[in-house]
């Protein structure tokens, strides 16, 4: 669906891409993560072919540099932040449909399905839809009459937890059929929707593969957190402290974290309770993007070496 | 490619009759041409007098107000676009740059065009009832359409190349400024002040499109040129008065089309 090789892109002299191979296969759920200036954005601005670039690159089987128009017509596109359009969401749809020689029938069900009936909404002006309906409108016209191909350039990132747990859900029950690109800097998009990720820094892919297999490789591990009575906490700590190593445990005031997989986490429980520590509360929390992004970076490093 | 553009026009012609500055033209043209033709034409039953009077009125009219009128839009267009993130929404779609430049422009014209014939049409239409010869209102309406899309394109060049609307729009009326007091107090400067010959001066008037319209229009109802004084009388001398409206409406039209192309230029330069 997407072949790109050896794919650079310089601003003046300071290079944003720099000598990216990547294949993406039909169907596949591809994430690219990075933090932000890691060169997310210019990647998908090639792929659109709105910007000129150094390599090869073939969208949907079109040669984007000679035939962009071409490639955007096989592939939707949902922007980071929804556009100030003139014109209610009625007159949206018909233009964008037009636009791209998509049924609008089609659209008007697509948006009836993420919640959006253009019975209802149809009227409203475009400005007055929340951030999140506004993405779904995107997303509902990106995807046109089942594109094969679907870049979104951090659709999530101005949402509110609840908007974004929303579009998520949506994003997730798009067809397998529909290949999806999805750039972001957030795990939980990553997660949501990926099952394969490439993780850009400063313009060089880091890394290239699962979310498991990095979070493996570079051993970014949950962390169990679990608070329990002050007066037990020192007892709690020793415990674990004894149980599963000094490194994998730490404290931050008022409860005790332990790093592991979902075997050692499951233990800590049972090992606290076999001690006769209550737990008040517990929860977990995924390794961090920088984490990961210094995982992957040392990873790389030692595949060098 | 003709489909694609008409679809664009659309859009814009469309979002401009909703907006303020549309209404805003129209109240002007049409309130200013219909007073100016009612009243200044009121002597005109009785011969020339009357009619200069309300066509010089109208030239007026057109001069202080089409040029801005046309600037001031058309330089948000792009711009605004940009700064609210829909140019590259728009860009993303299976269209051709030169599609969405060419729909920006003919659209913005085109609502030009209407608030144009609706407030000179009627203004006009009056003068021609109180005893302005129609040939005269054509010719006004004629080069007042010129100049209205020359500043269109110069506005849509501005645009283009602005990251933001407040930018373009500011840029817009400086150029307005420079091209005003360079076309109207800087020939009378230049000529009095500093004795710039006939000959650069009347290079000028056809150079700057605000004097090249304005002498347009004057050819039609003062063939001598007299009331543009010593560079009127060169311009006749030279060219003829035919000639010099011509000329006039030349250099409208390759201002039209150099702006576009220049505005065309920057529209892919900023995308790269």
């Amino acid at each position: 669906m997407i072949l790109a090789r050896s794919l650079s892109k310089a601003f003046g002299k300071h290079p944003v891409l720099a000598d990216i191979d990547l294949t993406v296969q039909a169907g596949e759920r591809l994430a690219i993560l990075g933090l932000n200036g890691a060169g997310k954005t210019t990647l998908i601005r090639c792929f659109l072919g709105l910007i000129p670039f150094e390599g090869e690159l073939e969208v949907a089987g079109v040669d984007v540099r000679s035939a962009g128009r071409e490639a955007r017509a096989r592939l939707g596109y949902v922007p980071q932040r929804a556009p100030q359009f003139e014109g209610s969401l009625a007159d949206v749809v018909a233009f964008f449909t037009t636009l791209r020689g998509a049924s609008r029938d089609v659209a008007a069900a697509r948006l009836e399905q993420f919640g959006l009936p253009l019975d209802e909404h149809g009227a409203k002006p475009l400005q007055a839809l929340s951030g999140g309906m506004l993405q779904k409108v995107l997303l509902a016209l990106a995807l046109g009459d089942d594109v094969p191909l679907l870049l979104l350039d951090e659709p999530t990132a101005n949402l509110d937890p609840r908007a974004r747990r929303e579009f998520l859900r949506v994003l997730s029950e798009v067809d397998r059929t529909t290949t999806v690109l999805l750039a972001s800097h957030r795990l939980m998009d990553v997660e949501a929707v990926a099952d394969r990720l490439v993780v850009l820094h400063d313009g060089h892919v880091m890394f290239d593969g699962s979310l498991p297999t990095l979070k493996r490789r570079i051993g970014a591990e949950a962390t169990l957190w679990v608070r329990v009575t002050p007066a037990q906490r020192a007892s709690a700590d020793e415990r674990l402290r004894s149980q599963f190593g000094a490194d994998a445990v730490r404290a931050n005031g008022t409860a005790v974290g332990i790093r592991g997989d979902a075997a050692v986490l499951g233990e800590v429980l049972h090992e606290l309770r076999r001690a006769g520590i209550s737990i008040e509360e517990f929860w977990t929390e995924a390794p961090s993007l920088h984490e990961l992004l210094e995982g992957a970076l040392g990873a790389r490093s030692e595949a060098e070496a | 490619m003709i489909a694609g553009v008409a679809i664009w026009i659309r859009r814009e012609l469309s979002v401009a009759l909703e907006a303020r500055w549309f209404v805003a033209n129209l109240f002007i043209f049409l309130g200013g041409g219909l007073l100016l033709s009612a009243f200044g034409a009121g002597d005109a039953i009785g011969g020339y007098r009357g009619f200069a009077k309300a066509f010089t009125g109208l030239v007026h009219l057109a001069l202080l107000f089409v040029p801005l009128m046309a600037l001031i839009p058309a330089a948000a267009v792009i711009a605004g676009d940009r700064e609210n993130g829909a140019l590259e929404y728009f860009l993303a779609q299976p269209v051709s740059a030169g599609q969405v430049y060419a729909g920006k422009l003919g659209g913005v014209a085109a609502a030009m065009l209407l608030s144009l014939t609706v407030g000179f049409g009627a203004a006009g239409a009056v003068a021609v009832l109180r005893g302005v010869p129609a040939g005269l209102v054509a010719t006004l309406f004629g080069f007042v359409v010129l100049l209205a899309l020359v500043f269109v394109a110069l506005g849509l060049a501005v645009s283009a190349a602005a990251p933001s609307r407040a930018r373009a729009t500011t840029i817009g009326i400086v150029g307005w400024l420079v091209l005003v007091v360079f076309g109207t107090l800087g020939l009378i400067v230049a000529f009095i002040r500093f004795g710039v010959p006939e000959s650069t001066l009347v290079i000028w008037t056809f150079v700057n499109p605000i004097e090249a319209f304005r002498l347009g229009v004057m050819c039609a109802i003062d063939p001598d040129l007299s009331l543009l004084g010593p560079i009127g009388a060169a311009v006749v001398a030279q060219l003829g008065t035919t000639g010099a409206a011509l000329l006039a409406a030349a250099s409208l039209m390759a201002w039209t089309l150099g702006a576009t192309l220049m505005g065309w230029w920057l529209f892919r330069r900023t995308q790269a």
